[in-house]
């Protein structure tokens, strides 16, 4: 749903120019030294990346997800490592507040977090719960009117910056799946949580991932998102759902950037005398990415809209980010093979969006857990 | 203090341009709009001395054209203008420099603005003669091609780009007009909460009949790409015979040898 067009074409137009100014001219240097210079992440704070699916009462922009993911298809456009700083604050990092905090913790957190003057952080994976993330061993245990949380929790994204973690722990240990489950908002500086060690990845040099450790870390009960136990995987399915269509978005803005690149390669190389564009082999190449882009992005567009209207996405959301993430990895693979050995050089940004994209068929939700949610929704709906 | 900054929606610059059925302007179906560049230095500008002045000045905007329009207008309101004037003309294509500025001057004229800025041209039309007929009409002093800009004390003191790389310094009594070159400043990126503000700045719509008062005084009989030239001359062969040919060709083609 658009409320507003022509004030959501000006943004667009905003963050259009800022890609093209201010962030590709640094992504080869955000690369190689695997950190984004401060400046840029103030540029973009002071844009008001960061706040782009907040409510407007928290000082955030307030946009509809089909609003949202017209911005964040042009923001994709840089490398992922851009989107992945306001990631977690647009995202999974802060979701969990909007959808089911309470007032005190929407007024407590959402304004900073539109800001950007703190980083959400969103905890839910361990080094055994990945894909069956219902089987989570972290523990809360009451104590008092506090709760004392035990686990490691692996891979989160922006943890080395976050100054609040979302943090999915087990409170009724007699409950072994979804409902002993209990989503946590918990500081940093809490005594008993620490981080580890900086993850060296494939790809997305730049945007950072580390394990989150809770070693008697103990909060307040006032923490639990919703003050409810036994809802935290609920609140964490209601997340991705949303989520995972910004993520399919974020594959389309990629995708669309690096067929651009493919074809203005294609375009100049010359071979057989001819540019090799003219070759119907490397026009086969051309012509099934940008298909495949295109119903990528109407996929995503579709359900969002779908979610703007309050209706359920869960399969939906599933479909766009398994056929996104999937599409992103063709068109980059297809792309290193239309630059052919240039693609396969660090000079050239195919090779890098190369090893970005391919995170995308893992987190969030992996392409077979995808497939396995869609298929179970369809069997329910027939049972 | 009032001031007033002018500015014209243009086609993105990197869109492939085609004559239009008329043959007089291209064809404006298919293309992204955005602020024409140099009226971007001039809202920045603009928006500089608002700051500057603080609450005892006020900063409109006026453009003229369709509904697109607004977006630029927004833009404006976004990077800090007060309030916005659409003109709403569905033709502003038809229309030449001298009524654009008639149309401009009419509105401007009893609202008593102290300062003036605009883009030192188009990027679309490209005639530069906008912004001082405005001047001219509303017998405002005026500076053109502005690199620099400073106001205080009811003076401007406008530094302006000559050929060559000189630079002239004059300076403008007010009510004045101004023209905005490159290089004049760098204009700040509208943020997108400022943009969302902008929805509740107030733009006022004026249908473009209350304002055109004048008649064309120049046609655009003709709008095309230029010719396209012919592919370029490989020659082949060893080198003494390569440097007779290329010499042949300098005598015969070029001015370079006689």
């Amino acid at each position: 749903m658009i409320k507003d067009e022509s004030t959501l074409n000006v943004m667009v137009e905003t963050v259009q120019k800022f890609v093209k100014e201010r962030l590709i001219p640094f992504e080869e240097q955000c690369s190689e030294n695997d950190e984004i210079p401060h400046e840029i992440i103030d540029e973009m704070r002071e844009l008001g990346l960061f706040g782009l699916s907040i409510p407007e009462e928290y000082d955030g922009l307030g946009l509809t997800l089909e609003e949202e993911i017209n911005v964040v298809l042009e923001l994709c456009q840089a490398s992922p490592i851009f989107r992945s700083v306001i990631g977690t604050n647009v995202g999974i990092g802060a979701l969990g507040i909007v959808i089911d905090g309470t007032e005190e913790q929407k007024k407590k957190y959402l304004p900073k977090l539109a800001s950007g003057e703190i980083i959400g952080s969103f905890a839910l994976t361990e080094p055994d719960a990945g894909s069956d993330a219902a089987s989570l061993r972290t523990s809360a245990v009451k104590d008092g009117d506090h709760y004392v949380l035990n686990g490691t929790k692996r891979f989160i994204t922006n943890a080395p910056e976050a100054s609040v973690f979302t943090v999915f722990a087990r409170t009724n240990p007699d409950i072994k799946g979804a409902g002993g489950i209990s989503a946590f908002l918990v500081d940093k500086g809490t005594p008993g949580l620490s981080l580890g060690r900086n993850e060296k990845k494939m790809g997305q040099w730049g945007g950072h991932v580390c394990d989150v450790i809770l070693d008697n870390c103990r909060v307040p009960a006032s923490a639990i998102i919703g003050e409810k136990e036994g809802v935290g995987f609920k609140t964490a399915m209601k997340v991705l759902d949303k989520s995972r269509t910004h993520i399919a978005a974020v594959c389309v803005g990629a995708a669309t950037r690096i067929l651009d690149e493919a074809l203005r390669y294609a375009v100049d190389r010359k071979q057989f005398n001819k540019p090799i564009a003219d070759f119907q082999l490397i026009q086969a190449m051309l012509a099934d990415s940008k298909a495949e882009i295109y119903a990528a992005r109407c996929m995503v567009l579709e359900t969002a809209r779908k979610y703007d209207l309050k209706k359920n996405i869960s399969t939906e959301s599933s479909c766009s980010k398994l056929f996104a993430s999937e599409m992103v990895c063709r068109v980059a693979d297809r792309a290193v093979q239309i630059l052919g050995g240039s693609g396969y050089i660090r000079d050239y940004a195919v090779e890098r969006f190369y090893r970005d994209v391919r995170l995308f068929r893992l987190y969030e939700g992996t392409s077979q857990i995808q497939q396995l949610i869609i298929a179970r929704n369809m069997i329910k709906d027939v049972s | 203090m009032k001031i007033l900054v002018c500015i014209k929606q243009v086609p993105d610059m990197e869109s492939r341009f085609k004559p239009g059925a008329g043959g007089t302007w291209y064809d404006e179906s298919d293309l992204a709009w955005r602020m024409n560049e140099y009226d971007e230095y001039a809202v920045e500008q603009a928006v500089q001395l608002r700051e500057q002045l603080g609450e005892s000045a006020e900063l409109t905007v006026l453009s003229i054209g369709p509904d697109r329009v607004g977006e630029a207008i927004k833009k404006a309101l976004a990077m800090g203008c007060d309030r916005g004037v659409h003109v709403q003309d569905d033709a502003p294509a038809t229309r030449d420099p001298w009524q654009i500025a008639g149309i401009i001057a009419a509105y401007a004229k009893d609202q008593g603005y102290d300062l003036i800025f605009t883009g030192m041209q188009s990027q679309d039309r490209g005639s530069a003669q906008v912004g001082v007929t405005v001047a001219e009409d509303l017998g405002y002093a005026c500076a053109t091609t502005l690199v620099g800009f400073a106001f205080a004390d009811g003076t401007v003191t406008a530094k302006r780009e000559l050929e060559g790389g000189i630079k002239g310094v004059v300076k403008l009594a007010t009510p004045a007009l101004v023209t905005c070159q490159l290089g004049l400043n760098v204009p700040r990126y509208p943020t997108l909460p400022n943009i969302m503000k902008a929805k509740k700045k107030e733009i006022q719509a004026i249908p473009v009949a209350e304002l055109l008062k004048e008649e064309p005084l120049a046609a655009t009989v003709s709008f095309h790409p230029p010719a396209r030239k012919g592919g370029g001359i490989v020659l082949e062969g060893e080198v003494g015979a390569l440097a007779d040919q290329l010499v042949g060709i300098l005598k015969e083609k070029t001015a370079i040898l006689r």
